[in-house]
């Protein structure tokens, strides 16, 4: 039955994904000054929310883990944050490439990559402790209190990055900037299959740690007799 | 009044033990007196740009010599089952947490005050034309420091590769309080007051050292105890 | 002009495969992972099954 219902949502992805960039290439008119390039902003912008939301949610894991001591509440804390640090990875690469043509070169320091840079190095890093713990109790406990500890950097991240550097364009979304209602409406509409491709990811991944718990289990129990 | 009696007797307990000792403030001090000597290399020491990067210099020796007395923290009570004792005697997890803070606080400013002076010596600053001022930012930078670090330490305390884990997870949370500290140091040092939008920093500074002082307080029951 | 509306466009050709890619790298090593689980999980019922037949 889950299976069914994660290939019915990769079907429904796949469809929108297509008609989304068959819009976004041939649809929509190029922007002013950036030209075609421009296009990658509907991927690159919607990979960094749901990288966000991907952290949020190992947030909320974590804290339903030091409260509740559940494991299921720790598979899922590692299935949101392995989603998230490869949306986030998206995220940074499109930005690369995106710079190198429009700013010519690959790395510009410019705050809102540099943050997202130092947010998946958190986040790295928590992958990174799971690994060096074999417990899983000891484990769940540290990478839920590590998780609580770098959502509440990533705030601090970001502000202070940003005064410290400005270069990115002007913030098209929540800031002075306009953006043309075609283009915004495309931009939330392809986050749209977006969270469903990281939706299935993160089922997929759940499953497995879950899968893995009762594998250990098992042989638990054949050492046992 | 209790808690405060509990935390100042860890204090005195790491200071007193470190002291004894002094293997962590040695080993701190030398690798910050190697550092300040390698990155006369890196860059011309007495060119304008010194100055320019005086307080990034300064943090980045900081940081790096105080990861060394941070990681020795929890490290020291692995020994005989020192930290089992600790964290089954009727000490509250965050008394012991502010006392092992408090000391690795004195002993991270103690670090500093040494290197400020050869700091000034080598790369020919004047670091004491606003003394007040620095002090403030020492005094906030090295408590979110030592808060996160500590909190760190006791994260890292059992994991095999111990040294090698606690900077690499460290530093990317230091990063907003290091940043505001350079700011503000490469400011002082060159003798400027702290002007009116770089308060913010200083705003920052507080919130960081009061949010995560809070959270490492509620967090570290959690991590010691389970 | 036309050439550097040609790049404009390799770049994004570039920019959304490697976007793809990285997804899809990811969702392959997932798969990978499922396989090693479910050799895992042969491996350890087998264990059990001989063991409960001595």
């Amino acid at each position: 039955m889950r299976k069914n219902i994660l290939i019915a949502g990769g079907a429904i992805a796949a469809l929108l994904l297509a008609r989304n960039i068959w819009v976004i290439l041939t649809q929509l008119p190029d922007e002013k000054f950036q030209g075609a390039i421009f296009r990658i902003i509907f991927f690159h912008v919607p990979a960094a929310f749901t990288c966000f939301l991907c952290f949020l949610a190992s947030l909320i894991a974590g804290l339903a883990y030091l409260k509740s001591k559940k494991l299921n509440y720790d598979a899922f804390g590692v299935s949101v944050v392995e989603v998230g640090l490869a949306f986030g990875a998206v995220n940074l690469l499109t930005g690369m490439i995106w710079a190198r043509i429009i700013w010519g070169i690959w790395w510009t320091w410019d705050w809102r990559l540099t943050s997202m840079l130092i947010c998946w190095l958190l986040y790295a890093g928590y992958l990174v402790l799971r690994r060096a713990i074999d417990e899983p109790t000891e484990r769940a406990r540290m990478s839920a209190v590590m998780s609580v500890l770098n959502f509440s950097v990533v705030p601090f991240v970001f502000f202070s990055i940003k005064w410290f550097r400005t270069q990115h364009p002007q913030p098209v979304l929540f800031g002075e900037g306009k953006m043309d209602s075609g283009y915004r409406a495309m931009l939330y509409g392809n986050w749209v299959p977006i969270l469903i491709v990281a939706a299935i990811l993160i089922a997929v991944r759940y499953v497995q740690e879950k899968q893995q718990r009762e594998i250990d289990a098992l042989r638990r129990e054949a050492h046992m007799i | 009044m209790q808690f405060l009696r509990q935390t100042l007797t860890v204090t005195a307990k790491d200071l007193r033990s470190e002291l004894r000792t002094k293997e962590a403030v040695n080993a701190s001090l030398s690798f910050a007196l190697v550092i300040l000597i390698l990155f006369s290399f890196a860059f011309d020491p007495t060119s304008e740009t010194t100055r320019e990067i005086a307080g990034g210099l300064l943090w980045l020796v900081f940081a790096f010599a105080g990861v060394l007395i941070l990681n020795r923290s929890f490290a020291r009570e692995l020994a005989n089952d020192c930290l089992e004792t600790l964290v089954s005697s009727p000490v509250p997890g965050s008394a012991l947490f502010v006392g092992k803070s408090l000391a690795n606080y004195a002993l991270l400013i103690a670090i500093e005050v040494v290197c400020l002076p050869v700091f000034g010596v080598f790369y020919n600053v004047t670091w004491w034309s606003r003394p007040w001022e620095l002090a403030m930012v020492l005094a906030l930078t090295t408590w979110g420091l030592t808060v996160v670090g500590t909190l760190f330490s006791a994260l890292t305390v059992n994991l095999r590769l111990r040294e090698v884990m606690l900077p690499m997870l460290v530093y990317p949370a230091l990063i907003p309080c290091l940043m505001a500290a350079m700011q503000l140091t490469t400011t002082l040092v060159a003798g400027e007051p702290i002007a009116g939008d770089q308060w913010a920093w200083v705003r920052l500074l507080a919130g960081f050292d009061i949010i995560f002082t809070s959270l490492a307080v509620l967090l570290i029951d959690a991590v010691l105890i389970g | 002009m036309n050439d550097a509306i040609q790049r404009n466009f390799t770049y994004l050709a570039y920019g959304l495969i490697t976007a793809w890619a990285i997804l899809i790298v990811y969702a392959l090593t997932l798969a990978a992972r499922g396989r090693s689980l479910t050799r895992q999980l042969e491996n350890v019922k087998r264990m059990l099954e001989d063991q409960s037949k001595k």
